[in-house]
């Protein structure tokens, strides 16, 4: 079963390096390794986290694709969706039924044609638009909702952490 | 659902009674795993009245299907279970039937770019044909016992599942015009595939054996134990009035495969 998992990231890898999507990059963290990767990602154009660098690692399991993979974000983060080790938090990483969360029975969910790539495009439209109900971090998105200003402000500072720029003030 | 909101956004603690919600479902589905086989051994359907022991109604049900069935196989109750026995009687089928198999397996070579043309990605699609044709394949080699074996080893197991799932999603999405007024709740069949067809361990319905024998253009006959007062298991043929090669049983929430006498 671990052969047919390590086929398909190699798939995926390679999918990924011929045709990277904007704004990403990802791949294994060593070639020894195919079930953790490490993973980049640029903040969406015209949100708070634009110009941001953030890089987040994924764990997969040794049933890929049945089951889906794991990803949290390993630079410090703040998003309604994020928890605070870093843990992602949205639809497209769970089954359907896995949801105590109770996500919008409408959203993408795990399955085993789904791919790395489109989790990565996911995490990039969550970056866009918080889902401030699934409340990974209840305090990104009270402030998400109530101080939006405050919220920019946080997310600018981790911008700027993301790319070693000293942080103004 | 609502509640479920509320517990999340007040209490951060309820999000780790989430996780181990998750893991609770793990565990038991680990021990279901561990005790039952993917498909199991042919035995006597009397071994059914063990578990209905005080249950005048499913008794009388199990003594009407043993006049008409010889012996049933169990299949693993872990939501795959519809597409597995289908794909496991069907294939033991295709062994005694030989101009069939042929045309089953040029069908099935087909199937892979239809499914790439009704939308799903070549790369993800890829392994789960070639495994489903390598176990195809198999068929041809007319070794019960070798195919028993591979329907029981979990990565074959389950990229044919897979691969029957994405068939039964692709001629939903086909004929999806038909398929929509079947759909429960406000979703598209698009999204119904998503959410109920294509993700591995999501039990089937209707729509499902419909789609799936429609497209594949094999006779199903699901025979339903069920409280119902008849004192027999109550047939049903997918796609209605085929040629039946696959016979099913279906008690609540679960299928089994039938032998027929």
């Amino acid at each position: 079963m671990a052969g047919s998992a390590l086929r398909r990231l190699m798939a995926e890898y390679k999918q990924l390096t011929l045709n990277p999507p904007e704004g990403i990059i990802a791949g294994p963290t060593t070639e020894e390794n195919y079930f953790e990767w490490e993973a980049l990602i640029t903040g969406p154009e015209g949100t708070c986290f634009e110009g941001g660098v953030f890089p987040a690692k994924l764990i997969f399991p040794s049933d890929y694709p049945l089951s889906p993979p794991k990803m949290s974000f390993t630079c410090d983060m703040f998003h309604p969706n994020i928890y605070s080790d870093g843990r992602v938090c949205i639809s497209i990483l769970h089954a359907p039924g896995d949801d105590p969360m109770g996500y919008e029975s409408s959203n993408e969910r795990w399955s085993p044609v789904q791919s790395v790539e489109k989790i990565l495009l996911s995490v990039i439209s969550m970056l866009a638009e918080p889902n401030d109900e699934s409340g990974a971090n209840v305090d990104a998105a009270k402030m998400w909702r109530e101080d939006r200003e405050g919220f920019n402000k946080v997310a600018e500072t981790l911008v700027r952490k993301t790319l070693g720029i000293p942080t103004s003030k | 659902m609502d509640n479920n909101h509320e517990t999340t956004a007040t209490k951060p603690e309820g999000l780790e009674q989430d996780e181990l919600i998750i893991q609770q479902h793990r565990e038991i589905e680990k021990e279901i795993s561990d005790s039952i086989l993917l498909i199991g051994q042919k035995e006597e359907l009397t071994s059914l009245e063990t578990e209905y022991i005080n249950d005048p109604v499913y008794l009388t049900k199990i003594q009407d299907l043993n006049k008409k069935y010889k012996c049933m196989r169990r299949a693993r109750p872990d939501g795959n279970c519809f597409f597995r026995s289908f794909a496991f009687a069907y294939f033991e089928y295709l062994m005694d039937h030989n101009e069939e198999y042929k045309h089953f397996k040029e069908r099935a070579l087909k199937s892979k770019d239809e499914l790439i043309s009704c939308g799903f990605t070549q790369f993800t699609l890829e392994d789960f044909h070639d495994t489903f044709m390598e176990v195809v394949n198999l068929i041809g080699e007319g070794q019960h016992e070798k195919l028993y074996d591979t329907f029981n080893m979990q990565g074959y197991s389950d990229y044919v599942v897979v691969y029957l799932r994405l068939i039964t999603s692709g001629q939903l999405q086909k004929d999806a015009e038909f398929y929509k007024h079947f759909i429960e709740g406000d979703r598209t069949v698009v999204e119904f595939c998503h959410q109920e067809v294509e993700p591995m361990f999501k039990e089937s319905d209707h729509i499902h054996i419909i789609a799936l024998s429609t497209a594949l253009n094999v006779g199903v006959r699901v025979r339903y134990m069920d409280r119902g007062e008849s004192s027999e298991a109550i047939a049903h043929d997918f796609p209605e009035g085929s040629p039946v090669c696959v016979h099913l049983l279906y008690r609540p929430g679960h299928y089994d495969i039938l032998y027929s006498r």
